[in-house]
């Protein structure tokens, strides 16, 4: 079985068996038709596969009569905010994000700066089930433009943003391990831009990536076993192309990703409140911080495009995950890891108040995930049966199948990105989070034998 | 009349129109299909000047990498500095982004082996079947290779011409140069080798953009304004290279185009003065070759139309002929690589104004009087194959019938050939004759022929 998945904002798989020249072609090819002839702009992580699915981008978008402004090695969330400045008509982001070196994506982004609505990434794959693609004469054919210069743009904006006086006279050690992904080439020009010194990890932008490029405790053993020892404030883990963010404080904790979004809004909806969207897997904490500072909170179904979509539609604030990826409506409807860090390294600063005490202040729940493999062609039948397993209870069924009550709360969801079931529970106990977790996964793995 | 496709698969390699049949991901699958056949290495990926070359070129770029080669990017390059390259780099082989002489609306990809020769033609048919069969060996990403750029891919080229040929002598003479590279990719080497070899030269559409001046084939229409610029620069000699850089036309200090069986001639004719031996060449080339071979007792060789049949002709040859080429411009000057070059021809041109201290109008007087009238037909192969037949046996009996490609019949004072061509979905209809005149009423008497046939096809 090849790996492939398509979703509303783009294609991922496996480089080799499913992800092809062809199959790269195919999609751009689409993008292109869809975006008729205009400018895209084009970025990619570092993967060692990147090269190979820019070529084939770039030579469709190309033939379908888009210029491509070619930002080279660049993280989704510059490209993003890119788009307009360029007056670029969409973007594709070349990365698997947290996804192992095997993988790799497209994202289509979308004029706006976002991942592609529904209605649009329908629209795309329309064209790609339908296999034809604008085809323009020699005359009329797009041109490569390099745009890396362009990038400056994004770290002004940033600078206008944050206050980077207060960050820099907390004179701030930080500790970032970029995995070696796209963020890799850019921690220096933030460390210059908020005046902090960087002890980097992994900030070689080349592709080899030591762990897994997802943000998250198992991951961060390098940066715990020096954050202490070279008495850094804070310590932060990227993937691979600087959409989530993870965290880890003065003390060596290495904090669940799950803490990203919560600590950014405790900090910020103080003085700015109003909607706060977050997906149906993130945990109870951001409800408690959003009630803490009397916002409404609006869950959606998990991924960047829904979350955005419903922070724009609503008029929101901050739209987060669980996997530690946040978005801020005033500054771009996007999840953005620069940002991310930004906004809590000046929250640190403001309060002068260590990382480790703002953590303090949230509400601390026990959260397990856990996947389990199951093959693609019976997945979602399988997600189905659980729902006898909660017979009784009130499901929300909106994406995978919720089940909440006052101690905490469970879902079981198929991955948007790998043939997994994902699995996950919230607790106030730690204990019963874990007995809950393997009640479920003992009857998923009966349903699948 | 049926459409005739606009997609040519042949030994030449493949060609399509832009926006109909050449897309990105038939280069790619071409490019895997490549990859796979060379198992993988450095594959040199070049281009020529055409609008369309950075599209194809990316395309090959991906097919390559994902079979796990490691593509080697010259940019625009001119293709005898390309297929030098490829074999002095050691490379496994190499894709060229390039229609030639082709229409601007064109573009194509031509296959090279690690010898730096373009695939023969059983090479290029274990390619081509694994191009069908589809199953490409795409490898892990842990197994990718990344992608290099040379910034400087003419420079081995450049060396060996200059280490080859009598620069001193050359460099005495102080010629005025003018050259029409076509805005093609000979642009890149020209300046260079021109002053290397101590010429003041006076450059026409010399950006390669690809934005062709004229139809890249150097043609005599074509040709008007290089004539003119040798006339009022008072240059010593011009030159006009084709869009790949791979033939080459010659004009006279009076600014008259030679035309382009000239090229070989004055070529063959100056090279086995030095060093006598046998010449290659194709079918369709002047008859001026065989009397120049005459003079100096040595044999004529010739092949099917496609420079790969005239190079494996050439090495398959021991020992190995000084020159050998094609009358439309092509010099192969085996001694530096068995490849049709401009740049060499250009050399050997010089030299022999620069040995002979003759002019250029005087050096074409010299050679045995020909006129050829190259016109073509619109046809498919399958027209041109039925066509042929029924011509066979109109000339049965009138001359001299050879069916090596096409047909050609020699006849009392002047030939015929007509042939399908093998990049472009046309007939090509060739007569030549002793004069002007007697080649002009063979090519109307040939084309008369051909439509009455043709509306019986």
């Amino acid at each position: 079985m090849k790996l492939l998945k398509i979703g509303i904002s783009g294609v991922r798989g496996i480089v080799g068996e499913s992800i092809t020249p062809r199959l790269v072609m195919d999609f751009a090819g689409a993008f292109g038709t869809y975006i008729n002839s205009k400018p895209v702009l084009l970025a990619r992580d570092t993967r060692i596969s990147g090269p190979m699915l820019q070529a084939a981008c770039t030579s469709a978008l190309l033939s379908t009569g888009c210029a491509v402004l070619d930002l080279g090695v660049c993280p989704t969330p510059i490209l993003q905010l890119l788009v307009k400045p360029l007056k670029a008509m969409g973007g594709i982001s070349i990365t698997a994000g947290h996804n192992d070196i095997k993988w790799n994506a497209l994202t289509f982004i979308s004029r706006d700066g976002t991942y592609l609505n529904s209605f649009q990434g329908a629209e795309v794959l329309d064209i790609y089930h339908l296999g034809k693609f604008k085809k323009v004469a020699t005359d009329r054919l797009g041109r490569v433009k390099a745009a890396e210069k362009a990038v400056d743009a994004y770290f002004e904006k940033l600078g206008a943003f944050i206050n980077a006086e207060a960050v820099a006279e907390a004179r701030f050690k930080v500790v970032i391990d970029a995995c070696n992904g796209a963020g890799a080439k850019f921690i220096g020009r933030l460390a210059g831009l908020l005046g902090f010194e960087l002890i980097p990890i992994n900030h070689e932008p080349n592709g080899f990536f030591p762990h897994d490029p997802e943000p998250r405790p198992r991951n961060a053993q390098q940066v715990v076993s020096i954050i202490k020892a070279v008495g850094a404030d804070v310590g932060f883990l990227l993937n691979s192309d600087v959409s989530r963010v993870s965290i880890v404080t003065e003390t060596g904790e290495s904090l669940s990703e799950e803490f990203t979004f919560p600590l950014v809004a405790h900090d910020l909806l103080e003085d700015d409140c109003g909607p706060v969207v977050t997906n149906l897997s993130t945990s109870r904490m951001i409800e408690d911080v959003a009630r803490s500072r009397n916002c409404p909170l609006i869950r959606t179904k998990v991924g960047q495009s829904y979350a955005i979509q419903t922070l724009l539609q609503e008029n929101g604030v901050m739209a987060g995950e669980g996997s530690g990826g946040v978005a801020l409506a005033k500054f771009q409807p996007a999840f953005d890891g620069f940002l991310t860090m930004a906004v809590i390294l000046e929250a640190m600063a403001r309060r002068g108040k260590k990382i480790s005490q703002l953590v303090k202040e949230l509400p601390r729940y026990h959260i397990v995930k856990e996947k389990i493999y199951c093959p693609p062609t019976k997945i979602h039948s399988v997600v189905n049966e659980v729902k006898k397993f909660f017979r009784g209870h009130e499901m929300d069924t909106s994406d995978g199948i919720r089940v909440e009550d006052k101690q905490g709360w469970v879902l079981v969801r198929t991955s948007g990105t790998e043939p997994m079931i994902r699995v996950i529970v919230e607790d106030s106990a730690k204990d019963r989070a874990r007995q809950r977790a393997d009640e479920v996964i003992h009857f998923i793995n009966l349903i699948i034998k | 009349m049926k459409k005739i496709s606009s997609l040519k698969i042949s030994i030449s390699g493949v060609r399509g129109i832009i926006g109909e049949s050449l897309t990105p991901q038939l280069a790619a699958a071409f490019a895997q299909a490549f990859g796979t056949y060379i198992g993988g290495g450095p594959v040199i990926v070049g281009q020529d000047a055409r609008p369309s070359g950075t599209m194809l070129k990316q395309a090959v770029i991906s097919g390559l990498l994902a079979v796990g080669c490691q593509p080697v990017d010259v940019g625009i390059c001119p293709i005898p500095s390309f297929l030098f390259l490829t074999k002095e780099s050691k490379s496994s082989g190499g894709i060229a982004v390039t229609a030639s002489h082709n229409p601007k609306e064109w573009n194509g990809m031509k296959f090279i082996s690690r010898d730096g020769l373009y695939l023969t033609p059983h090479q290029t048919e274990e390619f081509l079947d694994i191009y069908h069969q589809g199953e490409f060996y795409f490898v892990e990403p842990e197994r990718y290779k990344g992608l290099k750029t040379e910034s400087n891919p003419a420079e081995p080229h450049l060396k060996k011409l200059l280490s080859y040929f009598d620069v001193d002598r050359i460099r005495g003479k102080k010629f005025k140069v003018a050259v029409d590279c076509s805005n093609g990719a000979g642009a890149v080497l020209a300046p260079r080798l021109l002053e290397a070899l101590g010429c003041e030269p006076i450059f026409i559409h010399c950006l390669p953009d690809g934005a062709f001046a004229h139809d890249p084939e150097p043609l005599p229409e074509n040709i008007v304004e290089i004539c003119r610029t040798v006339r009022e620069g008072k240059a010593d000699v011009g030159f006009v290279q084709d869009a790949d850089a791979d033939r080459l036309a010659v004009v006279s200090e009076k600014g008259e185009l030679l035309g382009e069986e000239s090229t070989l001639a004055l070529a063959a004719q100056y090279v086995l003065g030095k060093t006598p031996g046998p010449v290659v060449c194709n079918l369709s080339t002047t008859q001026a070759i065989d009397d120049i071979a005459g003079r100096f007792g040595a044999p004529v060789v010739r092949t099917k139309i496609g420079e790969i049949n005239v190079v494996e002709r050439i090495l398959a040859m021991e020992p190995r002929p000084a020159i050998g080429g094609e009358g439309n411009g092509g010099v192969i000057v085996p001694d530096i690589h068995p490849c049709r070059d401009s740049f060499a021809a250009m050399c050997v041109i010089l030299e022999y104004m620069a040995a002979s201290g003759k002019r250029v109008s005087a050096l074409q007087k010299s050679l045995p009087q020909y006129f050829m009238i190259k016109e073509k037909v619109s046809g498919s192969a399958e027209q041109a194959y039925r066509l042929i037949n029924l011509l066979r046996k109109k000339y049965e009996g009138k001359g001299r019938i050879e069916l090596l490609d096409g047909l050609k019949v020699r006849m009392n004072d002047h030939w015929i050939h007509v042939r399908p061509s093998n990049t472009e979905p046309i007939i090509r209809v060739i007569a030549e004759a002793k004069s002007r005149e007697k080649a002009k009423a063979a090519i109307r008497r040939l084309k008369r022929e051909i439509s009455a046939l043709q509306r019986k096809i």
